[in-house]
């Protein structure tokens, strides 16, 4: 298998083009392997274990665990992303629709939002949530004997679990590699953000931005595949709720985050949510990790 | 690796005679397969090593889909093998649909004529130059359009519908064909579809590296015609640099029903504005109702050139084009 | 007197041959063993070879050599040019070439070789070059300095800031010749127009490209190719291949057409020679219509400017030039040429002349019929026309007042004419056309079209002298002319024989024509350019026959007895005057010279001719009655011929397009030999003007530096449907008084003549409005009609 497709310039010289498109089902067939995989060997329920009473304490019910600006970004960054995805792949794969425009506008979206989230998490959020330090390393080497069925007790992460932190700086990589050199290719697309300039990096430079645009493209397949698969596998789907009402219950902190960690205060408090029982159960009836 | 052109490399040659065959040969060898009409086009790509099929499917013997007849609801049918020369010179073609027969009357020459066929002259590929250099542009696979830069030579280029490619469509029977409101029949191991022409032709915002709806494995078999206006007046003209062997700069292609002086109903289609034969349905609205004159067309040229977004060298058709729409409207007959 | 000799139409020989598809071309010959070559040609307009890998190919089956340009006699050096390189100077010059069984193999196994090259910075358009800091063409230098030197030549920012776009920068020139006072010329003048003036460069296109088939015999070369001159290409060969003229055989019986492009081989031509002799094989080297393109030669264009003053009477007081020219790679001497045609139409009374040739990196220049005449003809005529618009002058008229008389003079060195019958061919077109009554369309619209009506003059060189003649009356009866010049189907071929066949009154079923292969005993010829062999081998032959008839008369005398005065000639025998049957006939006088020997038949030659001539005869010493003669006429000054052509052109307005409705054509070329080959000529001429001016083109992406126009259809040489149907021609047909026959060159004159009498048409149409340049295409008219931007900058080339 061919990793480029390479062609020969006008002179003569044989540049890199672009990335072969048989990655794409290199990456669809690595997704649907991990999933199929990671599906029938880690168990379900990875948890922490006990919850410690004593630790509830002072504890609100519902703990904001993303602001709404977050969980706004993060929507509207998977819409462009999926969009993104779908008028990059489709067209490749045989399902032709007029993609570019679409594709570019969405690629503006993504980059306003990036834009957003990096304004946002330096704003207003604290940025070392997403550390990645040592004892995520040793978090993730346990998470990982536990999801091999070793008998070791999983410690309770910080803020955001090991994995998800791995996920998210590997999501970042992808989508800055994409986004800078998207913006690139729009000076070769006829649009009315940026005039084009076809000629202004030597062609085997420019092989290299589509290269590299579309690695980005392609493994972003893998991560979505992988990231939409943990997404609904059901003891994570407390976290997906979380991406949409913003919080979740203190037992589920308790069980899963170390407070040490990831120190919640009273700030940090959903609040009370109408027509739900006050310090009742669970909450998550829709997405319940029991249901 | 060097560069060779002008010296045809070895192929696999089938010469199937029927439909079945051809389309089954056509599938076995996907991509890897070329379909071999009169061979005016293929035989450039080959010649320059650009195109390298391993197999090529010569349809001359296929006589399933020669010659013309007459179709359902009075129309007409006309085999995609069937000659420009016999489309120009049948007595039924001129007789109904003279506007097809001028279109591929003024195709290159004679000998071109002779030998290149109605389904391989609307399924011919862009004459854009940088890709028939084999330039690996958008076309080519590639991830750039060379004529669209700012020192490209573009005359010949789009003023409309580029997407990325700049490139026009070549075809002189096409804008006919649009205008005539022409079917195309399609085989394949699947079956038989049917598209009309205006459909037939994409562009390079839906796929940059094709110009018509053929895919590997796509026979395109006949070109049925509608029922034919009765008295309708029609024009076609084509733009050129010189009077033989060239493709047009521009051409246009018109279809009226006249009442009463009025136009009742208008196809107008132009080619080479665009990738595709431009149908110009906001003028065809603008102008019904109305007297096909001078008036009527000076309006309709300029509602025709709206949006139309020029190269570095290729302003001129922009006037072309409002120009001919005119003439295709006041001149008519 | 016999008839059909001068002044009649006749068949040529070779007619029924190329007509038939009997006739033989360069690549229709075949040798035992024999092996094709493929040639590998350059990716890039300017690079330098690092390094070559041919290991894939050499392990082909069927790959039997590889040619590469060090092993050349010939080497590409500076502005040398070799067949093969590795320091490629334009886009498509060859690299190496690759011999195998078959062409496929051939073709595939250079595929398979891997060149790396260093890319080199190159120019296409000679204003950048000229650009302080700009791109050279050549490492260290953008001009010839001459005798072979490079020079470079850079005019400061201001120059180019002060000329703006549209006009011309006119920095320190590197040629420049005064006649008189140019700034009193213009205080004289009443009217001044001025102009930037562009002339594009077309590649020649002819219809059959450079093939050649070489083979090596006990020691000998023969070359099978297709040039323009035949005996003038061994010497060629020769020094392509290393070798002594006399071990060249070159065999060259038709050639598809020249234009100036082959003109004594080609130096591709080394490449089936040596491989040949490397390999020990028979090569053939079929070069294609894209090879063509590339290595087939191309017209020089120019960038420039011109100023002109004329008095209210219509004479021009002053003409002020500026060119820049396109030289290609390897150079181009159209430019001198180009100023002194300028004097052969005006007469200018002050000129002043600048110009600078500049090496580009696009496919080299040679002559095209007409070199730099076509070009100065088509881009002036339109000023003139301009001028004379602003004195109320008509335009044929000023073109009479400034046109030169037999006491005109040309150049810088203001030579003198052998004869100038301009103002007769000007009023004889005048007639022909009716300018009278098509004067009165001009303008005149029709719907959407427009008329004009324009004209043109144009002179070029017509002839040269000192050439050599040999016949030979063979037992067979026939009179045999030895033909040295080539066959590129102009008939010169036969009609410069006539005049041999003239003096000794014989008709002309009688004379057979020896040509296209110098194993076959060729005499010392001109090349085959410059419109020189119709003038140069009339001469010559009419020398030759002079001398045949005196050997005939000597011959007669002496086996009849009498003294050779009492000797005529005619219809094939020599006779007593007065009594037919006492003498014998050419079959008897062959017999007998050969019988006698000595001058009659060859054994001894006149001491003036060339050494080619004298090899010639001493191969045929023994085989007939043979005569060898040098044209020692009286040469009489610069051989010039005049076309004027007249066009009636319908512009449309809506599109651009322009359709020519009339022409007509008239020429002083001296005699007229054969009227409807001079007419074809002529037309063609003109066809060929036309069409450089209305649609050819020669495109190059600037990025890149590769052409686009590399077949028929996208470079657009004219059709026959471009012109009208029947084209009128006529000839003054005054003898030129300085050459015993009368007859003056025709084949370049006429392109310049179509090509203005074309633009200054469409001028005229779009009411006066100069646009002094091509190509002049529909795009741009239309532009300038609808007043939208102008497609391409005014100065801008390879458009
Ligand atoms: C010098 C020159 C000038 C020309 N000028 C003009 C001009 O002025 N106007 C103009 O309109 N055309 C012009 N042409 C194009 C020419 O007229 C032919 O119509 C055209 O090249 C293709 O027709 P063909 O029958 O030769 O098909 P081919 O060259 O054999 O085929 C063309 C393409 O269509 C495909 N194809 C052909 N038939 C079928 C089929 N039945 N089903 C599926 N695919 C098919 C082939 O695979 C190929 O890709 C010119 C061509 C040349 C070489
Ligand atoms: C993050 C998700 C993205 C994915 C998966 C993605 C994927 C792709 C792919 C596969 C292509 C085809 C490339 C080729 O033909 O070689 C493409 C083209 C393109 N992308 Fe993206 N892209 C993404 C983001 C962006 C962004 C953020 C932009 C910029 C705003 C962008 C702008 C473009 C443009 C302009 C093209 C067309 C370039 C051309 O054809 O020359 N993309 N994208
Ligand atoms: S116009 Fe289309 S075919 Fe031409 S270079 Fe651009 S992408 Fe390629």
């Amino acid at each position: 298998m061919e990793f480029l497709r390479r062609a020969l310039n006008p002179w003569g010289e044989n540049v890199p083009i672009g990335v072969s498109w048989d990655l794409i089902w290199a990456a669809v067939i690595i997704g649907a392997v991990f999933v199929v995989a990671h599906a029938l060997l880690v168990p379900k329920k990875v948890g922490a274990g006990e919850i410690d009473e004593s630790e509830a304490k002072g504890l609100p019910d519902r703990i904001q665990r993303h602001k709404p600006g977050a969980r706004g970004f993060h929507w509207t960054m998977s819409v462009t992303m999926f969009v993104l995805l779908i008028t990059a792949f489709f067209p490749v794969i045989g399902i032709q629709f007029p993609w570019v425009t679409i594709h570019w506008i969405a690629g503006v979206l993504l980059i306003l939002t990036v834009l957003y989230h990096i304004y946002h998490v330096f704003a207003k959020q604290d940025i070392r949530n997403m550390w990645i330090g040592r004892r995520d390393m040793k978090e993730g080497a346990l998470g990982l004997q536990a999801a091999m069925r070793r008998p070791v007790h999983r410690p309770r992460a910080a803020k955001y679990p090991v994995d998800q932190k791995m996920f998210h700086h590997a999501a970042t990589i992808l989508t800055l590699g994409a986004v800078v050199t998207g913006v690139l290719m729009m000076y070769r697309v006829d649009n009315f953000l940026l005039p084009q300039n076809t000629y202004m990096f030597s062609d085997a430079t420019w092989g290299w931005v589509y290269v590299i645009h579309g690695v980005c493209g392609i493994g972003l397949i893998f991560l979505v595949i992988a990231h939409v698969y943990f997404a609904i596998r059901p003891e994570k789907r407390w976290m997906t709720w979380s991406m949409i009402n913003g919080w979740i219950t203190r037992e589920r902190y308790l069980e899963n985050h170390d407070p040490e960690r990831w120190a919640v205060t009273e700030a940090d408090g959903a609040g009370e949510m109408e027509g739900t029982a006050a310090g009742g159960g669970t909450g998550q009836p829709a997405l319940s990790d029991k249901a | 690796m060097a560069v060779m052109r002008d010296m045809i490399p070895p192929f696999e040659l089938y010469q199937p005679t029927e439909v079945e065959d051809a389309v089954r040969l056509m599938r076995q060898h996907g991509d890897r397969g070329w379909v071999l009409a009169g061979g005016l086009d293929t035989f450039d790509w080959f010649k320059d090593r650009i195109k390298r099929p391993e197999a090529v499917i010569d349809l001359a013997a296929v006589d399933a889909i020669r010659g013309i007849s007459a179709g359902e609801d009075g129309g007409l049918r006309i085999g995609a093998m069937t000659s420009l020369t016999d489309v120009a010179e049948s007595a039924d073609v001129m007789d109904r649909y003279p506007l097809l027969a001028e279109a591929a009357g003024l195709v290159a020459t004679p000998q071109i004529r002779n030998q290149g066929t109605l389904g391989g002259n609307i399924a011919q590929d862009t004459r854009c130059w940088y890709y028939r250099s084999g330039w690996p542009c958008y076309r080519a696979g590639g991830n750039v359009c060379y004529a669209a830069t700012s020192r490209a030579m573009n005359r010949e280029h789009c003023i409309m519908g580029a997407s990325r490619c700049v490139a026009v469509n070549p075809s002189d029977t096409a804008p006919a064909l649009v205008a005539l409101d022409a079917e195309m029949v399609v085989a394949s191991t699947s079956g038989e579809r049917t598209y009309p022409a205006a459909d037939f032709f994409i562009g390079p915002d839906i796929d940059i590296e094709r110009m018509t709806v053929l895919k590997p494995g796509d026979l395109l078999t006949r070109i049925d015609l509608p029922a034919a206006w009765p008295n309708a007046r029609w024009y076609f003209e084509k733009i050129r640099d010189r009077k033989s062997w060239d493709f047009s700069l521009m051409s246009v292609a018109s279809s009226m029903r006249v009442e009463a002086g009025m136009i009742q109903d208008v196809r107008i289609v132009v080619n080479s504005v665009a990738p595709y034969p431009v149908r110009l349905g906001a003028v065809e609205s603008a102008i019904r109702g109305r007297a096909p004159s001078e008036e009527t067309g000076q309006m309709a040229g300029e509602i025709a050139v709206e949006g139309a977004r020029t190269l570095r060298h290729n302003d001129y058709k922009v006037a072309l084009m409002r120009n001919l729409v005119k003439r295709s409207i006041r001149d008519a007959a | 007197m016999a008839e059909n000799v001068i002044g009649t139409d006749i068949s040529p020989p070779d007619l029924r041959a190329k007509i038939t598809g009997r006739a033989r071309y360069a690549e229709d010959f075949r040798a035992e063993g024999m092996v094709f070559a493929k040639l590998l040609l350059s990716p890039m307009p300017h690079a330098r070879v690092r390094s070559v890998d041919t290991s894939a190919a050499e392990a082909m089956e069927g790959v039997l050599g590889i040619l590469r340009a060090d092993e050349l006699p010939v080497q590409s050096e500076g502005l040398r040019e070799g067949a093969l390189t590795d320091e490629p100077k334009y886009e498509g010059e060859p690299i190496l070439a690759v011999a195998a069984v078959d062409e496929t193999t051939a073709a595939a196994a250079v595929e398979a070789i891997r060149v790396d090259f260093e890319q080199l910075p190159f120019v296409l358009d000679p204003l950048e070059s000229l650009r302080e800091g700009g791109p050279d063409a050549h490492v260290g230098g953008n001009i010839s300095a001459g005798r072979g030197e490079l020079g470079s030549v850079k005019w400061p920012a201001s120059v180019f800031e002060e000329a703006g776009a549209d006009r011309l920068p006119m920095g320190e020139p590197a040629t420049e010749w005064t006649l008189g006072d140019i700034d009193a010329g213009f205080d004289e003048a009443d009217v001044v127009v001025e102009e930037t003036i562009v002339h594009q460069s077309v590649t020649h296109h002819p219809m059959e490209p450079r093939s050649c088939m070489a083979y090596w015999q006990n020691g000998k070369l023969f070359l099978h190719g297709s040039t323009q001159s035949t005996e003038r290409t061994r010497g060629g060969v020769a020094r392509m291949a290393g070798v002594e003229s006399e071990d060249v055989v070159f065999i060259g019986e038709y050639c598809g057409g020249g234009f100036g492009s082959k003109i004594s081989g080609a130096p591709i031509m080394a490449v089936p020679a040596v491989l040949s002799r490397k390999i020990g094989r028979p090569v053939m080297l079929r070069i294609t219509r894209y090879e063509e393109n590339y290595i087939g030669r191309a017209r020089a264009g120019f960038q420039g400017w011109a100023k002109m003053g004329f008095r209210a009477d219509g004479r021009m007081t002053a003409l002020d030039l500026y060119l820049v020219q396109d030289s290609g790679p390897f150079g181009a001497s159209d430019l001198f040429t180009a100023g002194t045609v300028a004097t052969a139409s005006y007469q200018p009374e002050n000129m002043r002349f600048r110009g600078a040739a500049i090496l580009t990196n696009t496919p080299p220049r040679s002559a095209q019929r007409a070199p730099g005449g076509a070009q100065i003809v088509a881009m002036l005529e339109p000023l003139v026309d301009k001028a004379a618009r602003e004195l109320d002058v008509d335009r044929l008229e000023i073109r009479k007042i400034n046109a030169p008389g037999h006491d005109g003079w040309l150049g810088p060195q203001q030579g003198q004419f052998t004869s100038a019958y301009v103002r007769e061919a000007l009023d004889l077109g005048g007639e022909l056309f009716n300018w009278e009554e098509k004067r009165q369309l001009s303008g005149q619209r029709n719907g959407t079209k427009v008329t004009g009506v324009g004209m043109g003059l144009s002179p070029f060189t017509a002839g040269s002298a000192g050439r050599d003649g040999l016949l030979v009356i063979r037992p067979d009866g026939k009179l045999h002319v030895h033909q040295g010049i080539g066959n590129l189907g102009t008939h010169s071929i036969a009609d410069t024989a006539r005049p041999a066949a003239d003096v000794l009154d014989l008709s002309w079923d009688q004379v057979e024509i020896v040509w296209g292969d110098t194993s076959k005993h060729l005499p010392f010829s001109t090349v085959q350019a410059g419109s020189q062999t119709t003038h140069a081998h009339t001469r010559a032959n009419h020398a030759a026959g002079t001398a045949m008839l005196g050997l005939l008369q000597e011959l007669a005398a002496r086996e009849l007895g009498g003294s050779p005065a009492d000797y005529r000639v005619a219809d094939g025998r020599v006779f007593r005057a007065g009594n037919r049957a006492a003498g014998m006939d050419f079959a008897e006088a062959a017999r007998r010279a050969i019988a006698i020997g000595g001058k009659f038949s060859g054994g001894v030659v006149p001491e003036d001719l060339n050494d080619a001539t004298k090899a010639a005869v001493a191969g045929l010493a023994g085989e007939g009655l043979i005569a060898a003669a040098r044209d020692n006429y009286s040469r009489g000054g610069s051989v010039y011929t005049w076309v004027a052509t007249f066009a009636q052109v319908e512009l449309d307005v809506e599109t651009g397009e322009v359709e020519i409705i009339d022409l007509a054509s008239t020429t002083d070329c001296g005699t007229v030999m054969h009227p409807r080959s001079l007419a074809a000529q002529t037309n063609g001429g003109v066809f060929q003007g036309i069409g450089m001016a209305k649609g050819q083109r020669w495109v190059f992406d600037p990025k890149w530096g590769i052409p686009f126009t590399k077949r028929f259809y996208t470079a657009r040489p004219p059709g026959i449907l471009d012109v009208p149907l029947s084209p009128r021609f006529a000839a003054v047909n005054e003898p030129d008084p300085h050459t015993p026959v009368g007859a003056k060159g025709i084949g370049e004159p006429p392109v310049g003549a179509g090509e203005a009498a074309y633009v200054c048409a469409v001028a005229d149409a779009m009411g006066g409005l100069c646009l002094c340049r091509t190509p002049l295409t529909a795009d741009m008219i239309l532009a300038e009609l609808e007043g939208r931007p102008r497609p391409y900058g005014l100065l801008e080339t390879h458009v």
